[in-house]
């Protein structure tokens, strides 16, 4: 009974896809984890360097970035937009080679990257370090990956399009235009992995944070509320809160955010007026970003005791929490006199990672460990590994935003104190002495937190394994069920 | 919930998803949309009082206005951040104590600085930061590098270019070039080892005697001429930059981080053979008058200066 309703879900939809795309994803990010760990470890002690260029900071860190964003968040994305579009438009999803393209695609854009970065090969754009042939790779995937999307979208059989999909959909649209702009770029030569940007200037950096921002704004939020708006629903088994919030934070964050970028200009060569806009259209996104939280939040009201009983849910209301804490943070830093503290310290590293772990890994976290039995038609192999996972994850969380709020503050703090001859207090060696030992602790938190993925692909790992055996007994069972029969 | 305050259940859209999938339509939460309200007038009052829109060539200045002296005349312009920088240099109370500080200190003479408690004070305050933020990647916080064989150390009372603050202000000024010429195809192996022992001979009781005897030779002839520099004390001249090899203080060889005779005795045999090259930039162009002289007498300080 079980087998042949596995076989009926496979065929209604493409599940492979979404299979392929999960498992990369934790691959990318046990990768990507330990790779930031690691970098984490060479600020507080130096020697980790070794002497040996592929493995500095400056080469690892945007191996570190790539892996985590594109590879485990862009896998994440993949995987549960797939999913969540065929399930929510009751239709299987568009093209057999056209979403195996965009698998390998994607898992070849990053892979190509990663190593060319340890090899010095980068356009040195921040998180847009790929050379350019790798983004045309990833345009191409780019498209194909609409394609997908949108092609399932229009043959779904539901009138109504789910408040998933339409956060997907902007995902798509506006990473689109940003991947575009940002590396409008000419190559040396058609043999050379490097170019030069069209923009010059200011008004280059003002592109690439125009790009940096919305990148967090559509890849790393919006694209994550769509994950978050199916999967909180469905595991809390409650309806979401109000489709009217969903409605006015959709439009308003989606246009809202596009201003802000150059709020990472502050102080700088960028007119004033250019980044006072910005500022405050990011104080104007504060309660929008919040909409997304309330509706989460919300839909579990009433069912507040599913926290103690139900490990899935604690990762998603956790994410929630985060994603509060840090678009409220976030603001804050936006204006010029915070963002004077705030700026070219470990603050924004701490803001950062309050947003990429607490919210973007709990949150895709907690949708894998709802998705992945499901796609294999079992149960999760140990739910008490999954409260451990949750655990190890938030102190790594707790310790890593503490810390860099006493390393950025305090560095921030000691760069413009003055002594009593009204001179500044202090050196900015004397700053990063001062750090050693928050960058230390932040650190172990590093640790806690890959620890936690370790834990949580052994969990994985061990979940597929019982599904393969469970389903091997039962075509076994089957088989003998019909050699008695005689069949 | 205030919505469900009023009686009424709240109703779902009515469509449902995937099985089980459906909507509330709770109305938006009162306070997130007073919150949100407020937001907005946060942003309108700060779009009327600071420079924001874009308007064809220029842009909105907002009525808020800063005040600041230039050229002997009053300017007022729009708030904006390069006017705020100049009007807190200006105006601001740590800037004019560390005006009236520099004023001083700029009149004064070396001597004058010395013997005034309160602008030595003032000159390590400043010069402390300086230090650490144009000589410090070479010569170490406080002056003490390190790792020996790179940069001089200037917390000691050994100076190659003199420790008058006149030998220090043109050190800094100008810059200094370190040069001894290699050996190692000049002389041969017996000869070399000779010059080690004899060089190590003011500094290690432990040397071969015959060996620094002969070196001493060596060190003395025409056909090496260490005493052009070194002079035939080995004292060392100021005018050279040439060390003093008999104080047992060691800038290039690392004598005291080798362990036993005869890794010391390669340390030394190093440098003849590879001659020394290095250079301290000149600082004239990149710190004030001002800024020279608080760092000559910070690090005339730091060692015991002449």
């Amino acid at each position: 009974m079980m087998a042949s309703g596995a076989v009926a879900v496979d065929t209604q939809y493409n599940y492979d896809i979404v299979k392929r795309f999960a498992i990369m994803a934790l691959v990318w990010g046990v990768l990507g984890m330990t790779a930031g760990t690691y970098i984490a470890a060479e600020l507080a002690f130096p020697f980790l360097n070794f002497d040996t260029a592929e493995i500095t900071f400056g080469r690892l860190r945007p191996v570190h970035t790539t892996l985590v964003i594109f590879g485990f968040g862009g896998s994440a994305l993949f995987a549960t937009s797939y999913y969540i579009v065929q399930r929510t438009c009751q239709t299987r999803l568009y093209g057999d080679l056209l979403p195996k393209f965009t698998f390998w695609g994607w898992q070849l854009s990053v892979l190509i990257g990663a190593i060319g970065y340890m090899n010095g090969i980068t356009q040195a754009r921040e998180y847009a370090e790929f050379p350019w042939p790798v983004d045309l790779l990833i345009t191409v995937t780019w498209v194909a990956y609409a394609t997908v999307f949108v092609q399932t979208l229009r043959r779904r059989s539901q009138p109504h399009i789910y408040v998933a999909n339409w956060f997907y959909m902007a995902f798509i649209l506006a990473t689109a235009i940003l991947h575009i702009f940002n590396n409008l770029a000419v190559p040396v030569n058609l043999l050379s992995m490097h170019s030069y940007s069209l923009f010059s200037g200011v008004q280059d950096a003002m592109t690439q944070w125009w790009y940096g921002h919305n990148a967090v704004g559509f890849f790393l939020t919006a694209a994550f509320l769509g994950m978050m708006y199916y999967f909180v629903p469905k595991q809390a088994g409650r309806p979401i809160y109000s489709y009217r919030l969903s409605i006015v934070h959709f439009w308003a964050l989606s246009f809202l955010y596009m201003w802000v970028g150059a709020h990472h200009l502050h102080w700088t060569a960028l007119p004033d007026w250019t980044s006072s806009l910005a500022a405050t259209f990011s104080i104007l996104l504060l309660l929008p970003s919040w909409g997304g939280m309330i509706n989460g939040i919300m839909t579990l009201s009433g069912a507040w005791d599913k926290l103690r009983t139900d490990p899935i849910m604690r990762f998603l209301i956790a994410s929630l929490a985060f994603y509060g804490m840090s678009t409220f943070e976030g603001p804050m830093m936006s204006l010029k006199s915070v963002n004077a503290l705030s700026h070219y310290t470990d603050w924004t590293v701490g803001h950062v990672h309050s947003g990429a772990l607490g919210w973007v890994a709990l949150v895709s976290f907690g949708s894998l460990y709802h998705m992945i039995p499901r796609l294999y038609d079992t149960k999760l192999y140990s739910d008490r590994l999954v409260i451990t996972h949750f655990w190890l994850a938030t102190i790594g969380i707790v310790l890593y935003i503490t810390s860099m709020w006493v390393s950025g503050i305090g560095q921030g703090m000691m760069l413009r104190a003055f002594d009593d001859y009204g001179n500044l207090a202090y050196t900015f060696v004397e700053t990063v002495s001062f750090m050693h030992l928050p960058l230390a602790a932040r650190m172990v938190g590093g640790m806690f937190f890959v620890s936690g993925i370790l834990v949580m692909s052994f969990n994985i790992f061990m979940t597929i394994r019982n599904a393969k055996l469970e389903q091997a007994a039962m075509e076994a069972k089957i088989a003998a069920k019909m050699a008695n029969a005689g069949v | 919930m205030a919505e469900q305050q009023h009686g009424k259940a709240v109703q779902t859209t009515g469509h449902a998803w995937d099985g089980d999938l459906q909507e509330y339509n709770n109305p938006l939460p009162t306070w997130w949309l007073w919150t949100f309200y407020a937001s907005c007038v946060f942003a309108i009052v700060y779009w009327v009082l600071y420079p924001t829109w874009p308007l064809g060539k220029g842009y909105t200045t907002g009525i808020k206005t800063i005040t600041f002296e230039e050229n002997g005349k009053e300017v007022t312009t729009n708030w904006n951040t390069r006017a705020r920088l100049i009007k807190e240099m200006q105006t601001g109370e740590e800037s004019l104590k560390q005006k009236a500080y520099l004023d001083k200190v700029s009149q004064a003479s070396y001597q004058e600085i010395v013997n005034d408690p309160d602008m030595t004070a003032f000159v390590n305050s400043m010069a402390k930061g300086l230090f650490g933020d144009n000589c410090a990647a070479c010569h170490g916080v406080g002056g003490t590098p390190a790792m020996i064989g790179q940069y001089p150390n200037l917390g000691d009372d050994a100076w190659l270019w003199g420790g008058k603050v006149e030998n220090i202000e043109q050190t800094i000024r100008h810059g200094r070039l370190g040069y001894m010429p290699a050996f190692g195809t000049v002389l041969d192996d017996a000869q070399i080892d000779a010059l080690a022992n004899y060089v190590l001979s003011f500094s290690e009781d432990t040397v071969d005697s015959n060996k620094a005897a002969a070196g001493e030779k060596i060190f003395k002839s025409e056909a090496a001429g260490c005493y052009y520099c070194h002079t035939t004390g080995a004292t060392g001249l100021y005018s050279q930059g040439s060390a003093n090899l008999t104080d047992a203080v060691w800038t290039v060889a690392d004598v005291p981080g080798a362990d036993g005779l005869d890794a010391k005795l390669e340390a030394v045999k190093g440098v003849i053979r590879n001659g020394v090259k290095r250079e301290m930039p000149s600082w004239s162009g990149r710190l004030s008058d001002t800024e020279i002289k608080l760092l000559t007498v910070y690090v005339h300080g730091l060692g015991g200066g002449q």
